[in-house]
């Protein structure tokens, strides 16, 4: 698959250009960064000003050879964030709304209505009024109305934004099946780590308009820079933590995290193994290589640095000081003090750096 | 009192059927005007919307004299039609005209805020699962608007029913011809013929009710939906 595009927004300029082969391949993103948009030139919904969009050798959109088809012509199955089942009509109609699709669009796969309804379990649903669907029931058929369109290429607009927690869990299993059963590829947008890292084969990670990122969720998820990009340049410490000692006197608290840590914060008025979070950003942590001596700050870890990542005149550096840190320094920080993977450091951290959630 | 003359039948009768052909025919033009104005932006949008709805707040014996001006046999457009066999002045065709011009800007609007209601994502999907744009009209956009389209065009045959200034200057006051039910009570007052008057009066009352209570009942449920 091949995406180029350029479209202009409001605030900024969508500019995206890869090109892809996975069975799922997600748009990650904060939202107002274009996902949307992107699905919607994908579909035909909108205008592009340049660009290229070619699906399975199939071309959908090219400014220079003045392709641009239609919708309908594109073959390509598209779930809105809403659903956007048709309100007036039965579960049935709306399934079977695309199935008038004439099949030789080179569409390889043919389901039937029985096994897309067998895969959703929504064969009890047929007969009733779309207005009577839950949340979870709603997206499943706009998922089954979707596939039996015969698409070549299935676009999710953050499927289960609308649905509270226990109810994404519960229609996770059905996309995955999607995903397994159908053979169609999927583009699936969402701001939901842990969905990408559960279907996605690759992601695309994209903050105003521009790719951040890319490559196996794992890898990509797990870099800290490549986060901190999306969360506005910030990088944060989050820990849960339970109070083991207060010091009202003092002005200080001793907390324990979930790794057994002992940290020293601000004094908070919390009762003994009420759990809360705590935040440091990567920027308030000093590095040493030696234990300092006479000074005021409430934490100094021993650790070592597991991992360094450098972009763009900055350096993370992944700490395992007996929980995992991101620190963030300068390069020249990291050259000065010849930081490696595996050199063993010190963190130096004012009890006041942290902020309790 | 209830068992009406052969000449209150008559004019009840002229009235709704007048009326009714003039709803019919707005109603396809009505619903496209509404549809553009509701779905496509271009420029001098507002400057067309507003002469649309005119008729509206315009007093409606100016409307009568320019459709007057525009169907009388000395205009280019009278002549044209009359050249075909065609008079629309001072005769049933004279009443329709000015109906119609008069009620069109109720439907457009009633039907134009319908179709905004329509979710456009809904129309987007619809094209995405291979509808054809009139299919997608058909099925999609006019089912979700049609409380609202049918609601206007009861509100626009009402209005028909009570058109008086355009249609007395464009089709005259002629008894057996181009007499309405508003015609013909202001007839019967002047020639003194009260019970006459309050007979139609009664029979306006019950129509205009009907009409306004139906399309206010469907505009309120098309909201809960």
């Amino acid at each position: 698959m091949l995406l180029r595009c350029r479209i202009p927004l409001a605030e900024f300029e969508l500019d995206i250009d890869v090109s892809f082969d996975a069975r799922v391949t997600s748009i990650f993103g904060p939202s107002g960064s274009g996902k949307t948009t992107l699905l919607d030139a994908i579909a035909g919904l909108r205008r592009v000003s340049e660009g290229e969009i070619e699906i399975d050798g199939k071309v959908l959109f090219s400014s220079p050879r003045g392709i641009d088809l239609s919708p309908q012509e594109r073959s390509v199955g598209y779930v809105p964030q809403e659903g956007a089942l048709f309100p007036h009509l039965s579960v049935k109609k709306n399934i079977l709304f695309g199935g008038k699709r004439n099949n030789d669009s080179g569409t390889t796969q043919a389901f039937t209505m029985e096994h897309v309804v067998d895969v959703l379990e929504i064969r009890s649903l047929l007969d009733r009024p779309v207005t009577m669907l839950s949340g979870g029931e709603s997206q499943r058929v706009a998922l089954a109305r979707a596939i039996l369109s015969h698409p070549q290429l299935l676009l999710l607009d953050e499927p289960l934004a609308a649905l509270d927690v226990g109810l994404k869990e519960k229609i996770l299993p059905y996309l995955a099946r999607v995903r397994d059963e159908f053979c169609v590829p999927i583009i699936y947008v969402t701001h939901n780590m842990s969905e990408v890292l559960t279907l996605a084969d690759w992601v695309f990670m994209i903050r105003r308009g521009r790719l951040i990122a890319q490559g196996i969720p794992r890898d990509v998820l797990g870099s800290p820079l490549a986060l901190s990009k999306m969360e506005e340049d910030t990088i944060e410490n989050v820990f849960t933590v339970a109070v083991v000692d207060s010091d009202r006197e003092g002005g200080r608290s001793k907390v324990r995290t979930e790794s057994d840590l002992e940290l020293f914060i601000p004094y908070v008025e919390e009762p003994a193994h009420r759990l809360f979070q705590i935040r440091l950003s990567a920027d308030d942590i000093l590095v040493g290589t030696q234990r300092p001596e006479g000074i005021s700050a409430g934490n100094v870890l021993p650790g070592k640095i597991s991992k360094i990542e450098s972009l763009d005149g900055q350096a993370v550096l992944t700490m395992d000081a007996g929980d995992v840190f991101y620190v963030r320094l300068t390069p020249s920080a990291v050259t000065k003090l010849s930081l490696q993977e595996g050199t063993p450091v010190f963190l130096i951290i004012k009890a006041r750096s942290f902020r309790v959630l | 009192m209830f068992i009406l003359s052969v000449e209150t039948w008559q004019i009840t009768l002229f009235s709704l059927a007048v009326g009714l052909a003039s709803t019919l025919v707005i109603l396809p033009l009505g619903i496209l005007a509404a549809w553009f104005f509701a779905r496509k932006e271009w420029p001098l949008k507002s400057v067309v919307e507003t002469f649309v709805l005119l008729p509206l707040v315009m007093p409606p014996v100016s409307t009568g004299l320019i459709l007057l001006k525009i169907f009388g046999r000395r205009s280019p457009v009278g002549r044209w039609l009359y050249d075909r066999g065609i008079e629309i002045v001072f005769n049933w065709k004279g009443v329709l005209v000015a109906m119609a011009v008069m009620s069109f800007p109720l439907l457009v609007r009633a039907a134009r805020a319908s179709f905004s209601e329509v979710n456009p994502r809904l129309e987007q999907v619809a094209a995405t699962l291979g509808a054809s744009p009139v299919r997608i009209f058909f099925v999609i956009t006019i089912p979700l608007a049609l409380r609202g389209i049918v609601a206007g065009a009861l509100l626009a045959f009402s209005r028909a029913l009570g058109e008086f200034g355009a249609t007395i200057l464009l089709a005259g006051n002629i008894p057996g011809k181009t007499q309405t039910l508003s015609l013909a009570i202001f007839n019967f007052v002047q020639l003194g013929k009260d019970r006459e008057a309050y007979i139609l009066l009664g029979i306006t009352v019950v129509l205009a009710f009907v009409s306004v209570w139906s399309s206010e009942w469907l505009l309120r449920s098309q909201k809960r939906a």
